[in-house]
Order: C-alpha cells, then sequence, then structure tokens
C-alpha cells in the first residue's frame, strides 16, 4: 500500500563525496520517506561528507557531520528513503531527518502520556518506528517505515 | 495519495506535577550519609544518594519518579561563602557530566558567564536519549558536594524563557524542553559520570582546522541571533564537579542497597574518589570493565553486542554502559516480550516475573567477564503499583533499548552493587597496576 507521496523522478545517479556548505535553507522535503535528492539537502544541512554503499535491495548514505555523528539514510530501488539511522555524540535534528515524519513523531510524543523517568525511547505507530537511546556523548537511534523494509533485513541492522 | 496515520491517544493516568521552582535555601554544607557499608557519620568524601521518588513525591498531587537517585549540592557565587544555595532533588546521573540547574534557582547567585572561544557567553544544548534537551547558559560556581567543593566550576544554567533556542537544539520548539520541576522531573542534573566534561575535545577550537564547523547542538553564542555554534575550550565546558575537587577527585564509588521487587525508599551513598581514603578503597573481588568508547560488551541470550569502532578509529555504535540517569534496565528484546501499551511503549510487558542473565565482557579482551542476574516484571502492573504503594524503587522494571545496540544498565542495576566509576583523564594509583581510566568496576 503507498503511504507516501509518489515519486516521479527517474532514479538519478548519486555518488556525491565532499564536504561543503550550499547555503540552503530548511528544503521542502527531507530525509525519511523522500526521494533520494533529499539526502543531498540533508547533507548540505549538516555540512556532511558523505559515502555510499550497496547492498542486496537497497543502498546506504552514510552523512558524517561535524564532530562526528553519523546518519545513515537507506534508499530503496525505487529511490525513497525508508529507514534512518543515527550514531555519535550529538543527537541529530530529527526534524530534518524525519522529514514529513516528524510531525507524526512529535504527535505521538505530546499524545501519549509518558511514564516518570528518563530512559530511551521506543516509539510504534502505525507506518513509523522510532528508537532512540544513548547518553551524552553517545547517542544512537533508528527511525524507519515498517511496511517498506526489504525482505531480509533486520531492524537491528538498520544503525 | 497520503494515508492518513492513526495516532493513538491514550491516559496514562500517572499522576500530575505540582509546584514548581528549585531547591530549599537552607544552611550550605549538606550532611553526609552512611552509605550501605556502615561507615556511618558524615565523611566529607560522602554523599547522601536517595533513590526517594523525587522532589513531588510526598506532595499532595505529587508524582514519584521510580528508579532515580536524587542528592543535594551547594551552590555559591566563586570565592563566596555566604552567596550560597542549597539545591535539593538534583538527580544523580552517571550517564552525563556538569551540573544543571534551573535559572529561578541561582538567579540571586548573580554567576559570571563562561565565554565561547569567540569571547561571548557561551549557550549551551544538551539531549537525552529520548530526545529531550536542556538549553541556557554557562556561568561560572563554586560547587559543594558533601564536603568537597569544586572552585570555579562552569556549570549550565537551564534558562526559563524558551526565547531564542536555535532550531538545532529545539526541534523547531517540537521537542520537550525539560526546564521546569515537572517536565524534568528534578530539580537538576548531577552529571557524575566517566568524562570530565560535557562535549569535550569535539567542541575544543583546537579541532578548527579539522572540522569545518563547531558540532550541533552543542555550544552556542547568542550575541547575534539566530544562536549559532561555537567552539568552547574544554576548560569552559560544562564540567563534571568530582573532577575540580582538589582531592578524592578521580572517581566515584555508587553504592546503593540490595532491592527485591519494590521498596518505597532507598538511601545510600555517592562516594568520592577511589583508592584515595580509607573508605573508598578498591576491593580485590572488583571486576574492572576497561571500554572501548565509553562501552563495553554484553553476551545476551546468543548475541553479542560490542562497541565498535572503524577504520579512523572512530566510534560506530554498540556495546553497553552503566547509567544511573536511566530509570529501568533496557535490553534488546531478544526474549520477545510483549511490550507495553500506550504511552508506557518503552517497557516491557511479561505476563509474570521473568528471569534472565547476561554476561558483561572486557571489550578490549582483558579476559574480564561477570555475569549479572536480573528479572523483568510486567512495567505497567510495576507503575500502577508504584503508584498506590508509594514505591520508588523498581528493581524489576525493564524495557528496550534499540535493537543492534546492547544494554542500558540503568539504575536497578545498582541495587546490592557498588560500581566504580573511574574518570577520563584522571589517574587511579591505589592499588598500583590498575589500567588508566576510563573503566567500571564492580
Amino acid at each position: 500500500m503507498k503511504t507516501l507521496l509518489e515519486n516521479s523522478l527517474p532514479f538519478t545517479s548519486w555518488l556525491i563525496v565532499g564536504i561543503g556548505w550550499l547555503g540552503l535553507s530548511s528544503p521542502a522535503l527531507a530525509a525519511l520517506g523522500g526521494d533520494v535528492t533529499s539526502v543531498a539537502a540533508d547533507q548540505a544541512h549538516m555540512k556532511a561528507s558523505i559515502e555510499v554503499k550497496q547492498s542486496e535491495g537497497y543502498e546506504v548514505h552514510a552523512l558524517q557531520a561535524p564532530g562526528g555523528t553519523v546518519v545513515s539514510e537507506y534508499v530503496s530501488p525505487s529511490g525513497r528513503v525508508f529507514a534512518v539511522a543515527w550514531h555519535g555524540p550529538f543527537f541529530p535534528e530529527l526534524h530534518q531527518i524525519l522529514g514529513s515524519y516528524f510531525q507524526q513523531y512529535s504527535a505521538a510524543l505530546q499524545a501519549e502520556k509518558k511514564p516518570h523517568g528518563h530512559r530511551p525511547l521506543n516509539l510504534e505507530q502505525p507506518g513509523l518506528v522510532v528508537q532512540t537511546g544513548g547518553h551524552m556523548r553517545a547517542y544512537f537511534g533508528r527511525a524507519y517505515i515498517p511496511e517498506m523494509l526489504p525482505p531480509g533485513l533486520k531492524v537491528e541492522e538498520i544503525k | 495519495m497520503r494515508k492518513k496515520f492513526l495516532v493513538l491517544i491514550l491516559l496514562g493516568g500517572v499522576g500530575f506535577a505540582v509546584g514548581c521552582g528549585g531547591g530549599s535555601s537552607t544552611p550550605s554544607g549538606v550532611p553526609g550519609g552512611s552509605g550501605s557499608g556502615g561507615s556511618g557519620g558524615a565523611s566529607a568524601n560522602v554523599l547522601a544518594i536517595a533513590v526517594d521518588g523525587g522532589p513531588t513525591a510526598t506532595q499532595p498531587g505529587g508524582f514519584i519518579v521510580p528508579n532515580a537517585a536524587f542528592a543535594s549540592a551547594t551552590v555559591c557565587a566563586p570565592g563566596s561563602t555566604s552567596n550560597c544555595v542549597t539545591i535539593d532533588h538534583l538527580l544523580v546521573d552517571t550517564g552525563s557530566s556538569g551540573l544543571r540547574v534551573f535559572e529561578s534557582e541561582v538567579s540571586s547567585l548573580n554567576l559570571p558567564t563562561v565565554n565561547a572561544s569567540n569571547g561571548s557567553a557561551a549557550y549551551d544544548c544538551v539531549s537525552f536519549a529520548d530526545g529531550s534537551f536542556l538549553w541556557g547558559p554557562v556561568q561560572n560556581a563554586t560547587v559543594t558536594l558533601a564536603g568537597e567543593t569544586a572552585s570555579n566550576t562552569p556549570i549550565q544554567v537551564i534558562s526559563s524563557s524558551t526565547a531564542n533556542i536555535p532550531t538545532s537544539c529545539s526541534n523547531n520548539n517540537l521537542t520537550e524542553f525539560q526546564n521546569t520541576q515537572s517536565s524534568l522531573e528534578a530539580n537538576g542534573i548531577l552529571g557524575v559520570g566517566l568524562e570530565p566534561s560535557d562535549c569535550g575535545l569535539a567542541c575544543d577550537p583546537s579541532e578548527e582546522p579539522v572540522e569545518v564547523s563547531p558540532p550541533a547542538p552543542a555550544y552556542y553564542t547568542c550575541s547575534s541571533l539566530p544562536c549559532t555554534p561555537q567552539f568552547v575550550t574544554v576548560a569552559n565546558q560544562v564540567t563534571n564537579p568530582v573532577v575540580k575537587f582538589s582531592t578524592d577527585n578521580n572517581g566515584t564509588i555508587f553504592e546503593l542497597p540490595a532491592v527485591s521487587g519494590s521498596a518505597a525508599t532507598v538511601t545510600g551513598s555517592l562516594i568520592f574518589g577511589i583508592g584515595t581514603e580509607t573508605n573508598n578503597q578498591y576491593p580485590s573481588s572488583n571486576t574492572l570493565f576497561t571500554l572501548v568508547c565509553d562501552n563495553f560488551t554484553t553476551n545476551f541470550e546468543g548475541n553479542s553486542y560490542a562497541p565498535t569502532v572503524n577504520t579512523a578509529n572512530l566510534c560506530t555504535g554498540g556495546g553497553s554502559f552503566i547509567d544511573s540517569g536511566s530509570n529501568g534496565l533496557f535490553f534488546p528484546n531478544v526474549p520477545n516480550f510483549p511490550i507495553c501499551p500506550g504511552g508506557l511503549s518503552d517497557f516491557y510487558c511479561p505476563a509474570s516475573l521473568t528471569n534472565l542473565s547476561a554476561t558483561n565482557v572486557d571489550p578490549n579482551g582483558t579476559g574480564a567477564t561477570k555475569v549479572t542476574s536480573f528479572s523483568v516484571d510486567n512495567a505497567q502492573n510495576l507503575y500502577t503499583n508504584a503508584n498506590t504503594d508509594g514505591d520508588a524503587a523498581l528493581a524489576t522494571l525493564g524495557g528496550l533499548n534499540p535493537p543492534g545496540f546492547g544494554f542500558d544498565w540503568g539504575l536497578p542495576f545498582y541495587y546490592g552493587v557498588n560500581v566504580y566509576t573511574a574518570i577520563d583523564g584522571q589517574t587511579v594509583s591505589t592499588p598500583s597496576g590498575l589500567p588508566s581510566p576510563p573503566w567500571w568496576a564492580y
């Protein structure tokens, strides 16, 4: 079932390696649920270097920001970002990398009364799972669209 | 067509908070606690800690924060012994570094600002594991914990206003800014973890030739708006008060008694220094874990969760850590426990108490290994009972750490286990032959 905006852009080649700031302000479409051009927008916003890895049925675009946080964006063969994951010393900007899913994440946090105490987050919603954890200087997490996971990719591999 | 997502709205019903504002103005000097070691009386290096449900637990309409240890600190203007406030119910957090208090608690002290490397007042942004954050200026203070004093120590003063918080810190004000007693569930954070500062070299201007720009969210200056990321020298970063003590400054020993099931309140001690006084000697019965990226390895139900580094020796995640600021035992759901419903989705809801064990292993091949047996009960029942019975200590509260990562050994790990934390950059010389910090031992 299609849950996202249709992507009518052709799948273009994207091997971009480098550091640079293009002076973009907030892009129209970013990261989770977005198409592969949104990865470039995230890279510009994060001032990150990028490395791309091929796997069976998907690609991983790893963006490394200054200070060391790595955000990995998982792209389907049709050019759609179906998962993002991060680890590193600084919490990534979720409103950037969750893209259009940030509203759902934020609304879910505010709608459900959380029990008292600090701890890792496990948010399981229809169409969106967000898990965050760690501590100062060492954060990690992932967000993914469950129905878009390719067969054979286990959740614990998204990192 | 865009699918409409069903957002479940559930009422957690775990009570509501009352009151705001900070600690009491009691005379400076906090009585030393008698820890479970039975030393008794007041010792300069012994800070009383209490798992007592938090600052509102005894107030009508207040709430209980389970599995959180609290202590008091006295904060003075630098060089003053009279211009001071004592703040109770600071969350004792071994997963972070630095003292963080509300603006309302210290505004009367007129603490001096601490500058970023560009000469403007520094502001700090820090995150919690669940994505919530703290924001506010860095100021200089003298912090006293039990009988130990940290002079000229940068602390974070948590802003009462949400004005001018940069987007990279607040996610457009859509993640939770915990700048009140009810949202933070404490009167501040006392970060006494493995590291001497909250950011370290990554935020230091010596990194400038390597990094194109300062990392975010971390430190900022706001002399012109919007606030922009800045480098701050390690000396000016929010600092673990323990390293600023004149003695007993190489680590801590966190002692809480064993808890079977649930208990109303438990009290214990945070002892400063390892091998520096008669009350903090290192026992030969300890197992010591050296670390990779401040983590160690845990083997659990056929899986091994080890910290990893890449070929450039950069941390790439994974492994386990011990963190008194986490209010349960969080681990991957290999046992396939049901996840609790609604707002309790961070937790496990097994049908009944389940016994488990995991083995912590030194990640650098020293051969050190220790088995931890623990139990997990239904978190929904535990929280419900805690509210009716007033239990602040829930030894069997467990939940999810994202799969692929190891254990977040939160406060229940400490019940009946004395945890020795040796701080990065410090020296533990007694007994001889111990490795350089950072390390954990228990």
